[in-house]
């Protein structure tokens, strides 16, 4: 979930903080400070994530495009200069941009937005720009609720009381429902100071980068993971349910499955499983062992003792399999193995929707069983057969004879096809009869007696102008089934019932022992 | 979409009176004369559809559709109206199908011209439909049940579409001020009772169908609140082609549904076989297929243009032919139903299970965005991520945990991974202990990685093809008799091998020269086969039996072994300090001076090795090992990295030969980083308290 840091970098965060101390800061010395701890933090704990710096005031600037470079941001932030007045919306416009120009429409993204709660005055204002909101057209629609999902963080360098003696608080209350209502406004609490300002940003980072820590299971194997980015909490339907839920913290491997199977099920979002190195001085104990060793000979031997997310991984690339693993009650996953390029490849995991069948073609997840417990292998023993897909309880309307007559062109082709056939009795006898059978079902549901009645005539018509070649049974079996449908087309229940079917009339001349009918 | 919206139950009231037996008045010839034979014959009148088939055959369309896209959860309840009310189905899942209905309908028949036109009214038919509407669903009730004391969460909505043919405006509103008060009438009685449930809201569709050529009565009006309850609007539309594009327009507002068409389908047929003829397929789905273009803009350029049937466009995605069929797991961010517009085109065009699709861009490049898939029959068309992924360039796998480590069993856990593949089982197959299936397929996880070492270095008997029947059976939760002979002939034909002296694939990774010798590796073999039995021993009485056939036939106890080496002198005291066979194992490894090199280097491997597979009998337990650890003549080397000094390693050969001279004290053997603990019997005389605490040392 990339992250933009969007910095008010107007004049008024250059305002000096009161302190007692004898080194006097500005606003915006406090908000580098929050903003470095930040970026520290994310270096060390969540080096994966892609994030942006925004700096704005009446205009905005993209000071550095998405990276994992933290030097680069951080440098960034040192260097930043003052400008005018503060102009918010013109800002979430940049950064709605940005977004979608990098990472399209679908991407979730974190906003932190850092500013002092000055939020401007007249046009251009956030208050302006909320007090205008009904009157735009669809050109110059306010930038919030973004296209993608959002979580809007805001940072003030001010506290709370400062902010509610305007209605600055007000205003960003609003803008945070207007968002979408994810995320949170965060204010320092007591002086301003280098302290309030690590506490808030503290929060911040307690809150939403947090690294996910997991244990992967698969029976007696098991792993440390980190899963990156972090699963987010899922609502399925809110107002039956209106409880989100979590990834659990074992995730627990229930079974396996081929790729074929699984045939690139639809997933709300995709993870990279990391296998890390607990440190085992916790689990032991202090005491016995002092040692402080170095970051890079723990990397080491954690890189040299075996672990089993890459041997999971090396087997499922090497199957082509993906593990189903549980996330949670009636919530499941799956593991493969990803490739990024040639060379580089990676344990992921992908949620499925929560709920008991996530994947028609597979069925309930809870009645997926080992193939032991079948009275025979369901994937052969040569492995050339397989359990899945799953088939449906009923047949969809394109795998099964429908009849639909609402072109003309419809009836027209299902009336030829039953001439066609009648003209090549008796060898068609069985297609004649069936397209006969299925026009006369349709006929009968939709009430339409007097296409029944008209084919009746066709057919009788058709009998006429057999040729003198014909064969015999043709003529019996063109007036047997006129008959027939004029029976049907009188609505008696006898004749018009919709399981009935026209069957061939028994002649001398059909089928086989034929003449040993004759009375 | 939430479960219970008011598309979760749609009512149909079709007009079944005498005058829905007029004729639309559209014709259609049925008789097309072929060239040959137009002579001399005169061809048969166009057929014409009354009013009632014009709304049957459209209503089932509508039902077609809904059923290929939901074909659960989304229910129809079917009512015609004449001199009474006819309800054609239930709310039951059973009877959701346009089968179903035309069953139904066929046993209703077209309506009887001579019926006395006073008796009869739509208003029957809307009556019945609210009472419908009261009545719970089966989905309704299972959630219901499930929430228990929130059960008001479960709320009831609907839609009533009603094709009649009304006589003016004043009887429309007449029809809706009926259909509310009944929704009034009926939410009172519905308070009381269980399985009725009050309707929250009612969306009420009145389409006027008038026949072609005669002026409407009835005005067009879009949806009103006519009350909190109820909403209402009307469509005044002509039989025929404008119903049924009509009711087309309705199905994709009310279920949310949107169109694409797919270009450039090559043709199959025989006839076309030779030629490089194409044709286009339109499909509704629900519209969430179109997100990425409805957010960003894309729609209208996509190459979606307007379609002359509706109101909506349709996004045009090109065809690509597959070129190999490898398989593949693509990204994708969603699968949705298809139902094609036109069922009587090639509906089964999906010979191969998967088709990418392309979507053309205004830019000309060219995007894969979908992909349409057939799982068992259905058709789902799958949502592809074409924008840049968060995830990109990540660490490889193998530059993290467990990267370096180079003899991982892959092939081994692939056979695994085969062996606990899942399958489908029929519902409520609950095994005798009640577990449904994929609790069992996790047991049988459990079992089967009881003792699983996770590298080649780390294993005797999973490298050898001998031990395979064994290895294969002993996982099992029940044992045949059949089956532990077969084990025990395993372990017969190990005993062979050692008696043959066969080599064993003993890993000489991390030791100089050959390894151990050979009886010394029969000896680890035989610890390791004793270990994984024992954690199935539990199982089964027969499990125990396969246990107690490699106690008895494994060649020599391993203290026997020890004392030929040892030599006699120290026997009798060895026995009273030694405590189990396991230590003295221990000892014997470490004491072999053609390893030790070997084994230093291993040192910190095995510490972190034994972390994981603690059954490991090749890998020693850290807590024995930690005093050799601390030694001094080994530290430096440890420490130095380089390459071993002709002192060290002098050093090294001289205390070991020393060592074997002489009993090691106890108290040494026991100690950590050289530091006996004292008076340790005091603990372990206190026994249970001191291991609560969590100090004890074993």
């Amino acid at each position: 979930m990339p992250t933009v840091v969007l910095m008010d970098a107007s004049l008024s965060m250059t305002r000096p903080v009161s302190l007692e101390g004898s080194e006097e800061f500005q606003r915006k010395n406090l908000a580098v400070h929050g903003l470095t701890m930040l970026f520290e933090h994310m270096a060390m704990n969540y080096r994966l994530e892609f994030t942006a710096l925004v700096a704005f005031s009446s205009l905005w600037e993209l000071m550095v495009p998405f990276t994992r470079d933290y030097n680069a941001l951080q440098e960034a932030l040192s260097n930043l200069e003052d400008f005018d007045k503060t102009c918010l919306e013109l800002a979430l416009q940049g950064v709605s941009t940005i977004m979608q120009q990098e990472w399209g429409s679908a991407c979730p993204c974190q906003l932190v937005l850092v500013t002092d709660g000055a939020l401007g005055i007249g046009r251009g204002s956030l208050r302006h720009s909320l007090a205008t909101l009904k009157q735009r057209g669809e050109d110059k629609k306010f930038p919030l609720p973004f296209p993608f999902p959002c979580k809007l963080y805001i940072m003030c360098i001010s506290n709370a009381e400062e902010l509610q003696t305007t209605d600055a608080m007000d205003n960003l209350e609003q803008l945070l429902i207007l968002s979408g209502g994810e995320g949170q406004i965060f204010t320092m609490e007591g002086p301003l100071c280098l302290k309030s300002v690590q506490a808030m940003f503290g929060k911040l980072i307690e809150q939403a980068y947090m690294p996910f820590h997991a244990v992967l299971r698969c029976g007696h194997l098991t792993s440390d993971v980190q899963v990156f980015p972090r699963p987010e909490p899922v609502m399925i339907d809110e107002e039956v349910d209106p409880v989100p839920k979590h990834v659990l913290t074992e995730l627990e491997i229930v079974g396996f499955i081929e790729i074929a199977d699984i045939a690139s099920p639809p997933v709300l979002s995709r993870h990279l499983v990391l296998p890390i190195a607990v440190n085992k001085a916790d689990e032991v104990g202090a005491g016995t062992t002092d040692e402080m060793e170095e970051d890079t000979s723990t990397n080491q031997m954690a890189g040299k003792s075996p672990n089993f997310c890459v041997l999971l991984h090396g087997s499922l690339k090497v199957e082509g399999m993906v593990a189903l693993v549980q996330l949670g009650p009636d919530w499941y996953g799956m593991l493969y193995s990803q490739a990024d390029s040639k060379k580089k490849s990676n344990l992921m995991m992908s949620l499925f929707e929560p709920g008991p069948e996530p994947l028609p073609w597979l069925g309930k997840v809870s009645q997926l069983g080992p193939i032991s417990d079948a009275p025979e292998n369901p994937y052969g023993e040569d492995d050339s057969k397989s359990p899945f897909p799953v088939q449906p309880k009923s047949k969809r309307s394109y795998a099964q004879n429908v009849t639909v007559w609402i072109k003309a062109s419809g009836l027209q082709t299902d009336v030829q096809k039953i001439l066609r056939n009648a003209r090549k009795l008796p060898e068609k006898t069985q297609t004649f009869y069936k397209e006969l059978n299925r026009l006369r079902k349709a006929a009968l549901a939709f009430g339409f007696w007097e296409l029944l009645k008209g084919v009746a005539e066709l057919l009788e018509r058709e009998c006429t102008l057999l040729p003198d070649s014909a064969h015999p049974d043709a003529a019996f079996q063109l007036s047997h089934a006129a008959q027939q449908l004029k029976l049907a087309s009188t609505g008696d229940s006898q004749y018009a019932a919709f399981e009935h079917n026209i069957t061939p009339m028994l002649t001398d001349f059909s089928g086989g022992g034929g003449g040993s009918d004759r009375l | 979409m939430r479960m219970f919206s008011v598309s979760h139950k749609t009512v149909f009231v079709v007009d079944h009176c005498p005058y829905m037996t007029e004729s639309s008045r559209q014709q259609i010839e049925c008789d097309m004369l072929t060239k040959s034979r137009a002579q001399g014959v005169i061809p048969l009148a166009p057929v014409s559809k009354s009013l009632w088939t014009c709304a049957v055959e459209c209503s089932m369309e509508y039902c077609r559709i809904l059923y290929d896209i939901y074909p659960t959860r989304k229910l129809v309840n079917y009512i015609v109206s004449d001199s009474e009310f006819h309800i054609l189905n239930s709310w039951r899942q059973e009877d959701q199908s346009v089968q179903e209905l035309m069953t139904a309908l066929a046993a209703v028949g077209p309506p009887n011209p001579r019926e006395d036109p006073e008796c009869c009214s739509i208003l029957h038919g809307l009556v019945a439909a609210v009472e419908s509407l009261c009545k719970i669903t089966e989905y309704q009730h299972e959630a219901r049940t499930a929430l228990v004391d929130l059960a008001d969460r479960v709320a009831n909505r609907g839609r009533i579409i009603c094709l009649t043919n009304a006589k003016s405006d004043t009887h429309v509103r007449m029809l809706e001020d009926c259909v509310l008060e009944t929704i009034q009438e009926q939410n009172k009685l519905a308070a009381g009772s269980d399985r009725l449930m009050p309707i929250q809201q009612c969306e009420l569709v009145l389409v006027h169908i008038y026949p072609q050529g005669d002026d409407t009565l009835v005005s067009d009006r879009p949806k009103k609140e006519i009350s909190s309850v109820l909403s209402s609007e009307v469509h005044s539309v002509r039989a025929g082609r404008h119903l049924a594009s009509k009711l087309n327009v309705l199905v994709q507002q009310h279920f949310d549904l949107a169109s694409t068409t797919i270009t450039n389908i090559p043709m199959k047929e025989e006839q076309h076989a030779n030629t490089s003829a194409n044709y286009d397929v339109e499909l509704l789905h629900h519209r969430d297929a179109h997100m990425e273009f409805i957010k960003s803009g894309d729609l209208h350029m996509a190459g979606s243009t307007s379609r002359d049937s509706g109101l909506k466009e349709t996004v045009t995605l090109k065809w690509c032919t597959p070129r190999t069929n490898s398989v593949e797991l693509h990204y994708c961010t969603g699968a949705y139903r298809i139902s094609p517009v036109e069922v009587n085109i090639r509906g089964r065009s999906m010979r191969s299970r998967s088709v990418l699709l392309e979507q053309p861009r205004k830019s000309g490049s060219k995007v894969i965005s979908h992909m349409l898939s057939c799982h068992g029959g259905e058709i789902f068309l799958h949502m592809l991520n074409s924008t840049r992924s968060t995830l990109e360039d990540p660490p490889s796998i193998s530059e993290g945990c467990g990267g370096r480590v180079t003899d991982y069993r892959i092939t081994d856990f692939g056979e695994f991974m085969r062996e606990n593949r899942l399958t489908p089982f029929a519902d409520m197959s609950l095994d005798a202990a009640g577990r449904p299936p994929i609790e069992r397929a996790k047991a049988q996880l459990e079992r089967h990685t009881r003792y699983w070492p996770m590298i080649i270095s780390q294993t005797t008997i999973f490298n050898m093809q001998a031990v395979v029947p064994l290895a294969n059976l002993i996982v099992k939760d029940t044992m045949t008799e059949d089956d532990v002979l077969t084990c025990q002939k395993t372990v017969y034909n190990l005993v062979d091998m050692e008696r043959k002296n066969d080599p064993l694939p003993i890993s000489t990774v991390g030791s100089r020269g050959k390894g151990p010798k050979r009886d010394e590796q029969y000896r680890i073999m035989w610890n390791e086969l004793e270990t994984l039995v024992k954690t199935h021993v539990g199982t089964s009485e027969r499990h125990q039996q396969v246990l107690e056939c490699i106690i008895a036939c494994r060649s020599k106890p391993p203290e026997e072994e020890e004392r030929k080496k040892r030599g006699r002198k120290r026997e009798d005291k060895e026995d009273k300090t030694e405590k189990n066979g396991k230590e003295l194992e221990e000892k014997m490894w470490t004491q072999d001076s053609d390893r030790l090199k070997g084994a230093m280097e291993r040192e910190k491997e095995d510490q972190s090795e034994s972390e994981v597979i603690k059954d490991s009998p090749d890998s020693p337990e850290p807590f024995n090992k930690k005093p050799r650890l601390a030694t001094e003549e080994i530290q430096p080397l440890e420490k130095s990295k380089g390459p071993v000094s002709l002192f060290s390693l002098w050093t090294n050969r001289i205390t070991q030969a020393n060592s074997r001279k002489h009993q090691e004290f106890a108290g040494r053997i026991n100690s950590v980083n050289n530091k006996a603990e004292l008076y340790q019997h005091l603990k372990d005389e206190n026994g249970l308290d001191v291991h609560e605490n969590g100090k004890a040392t074993r």
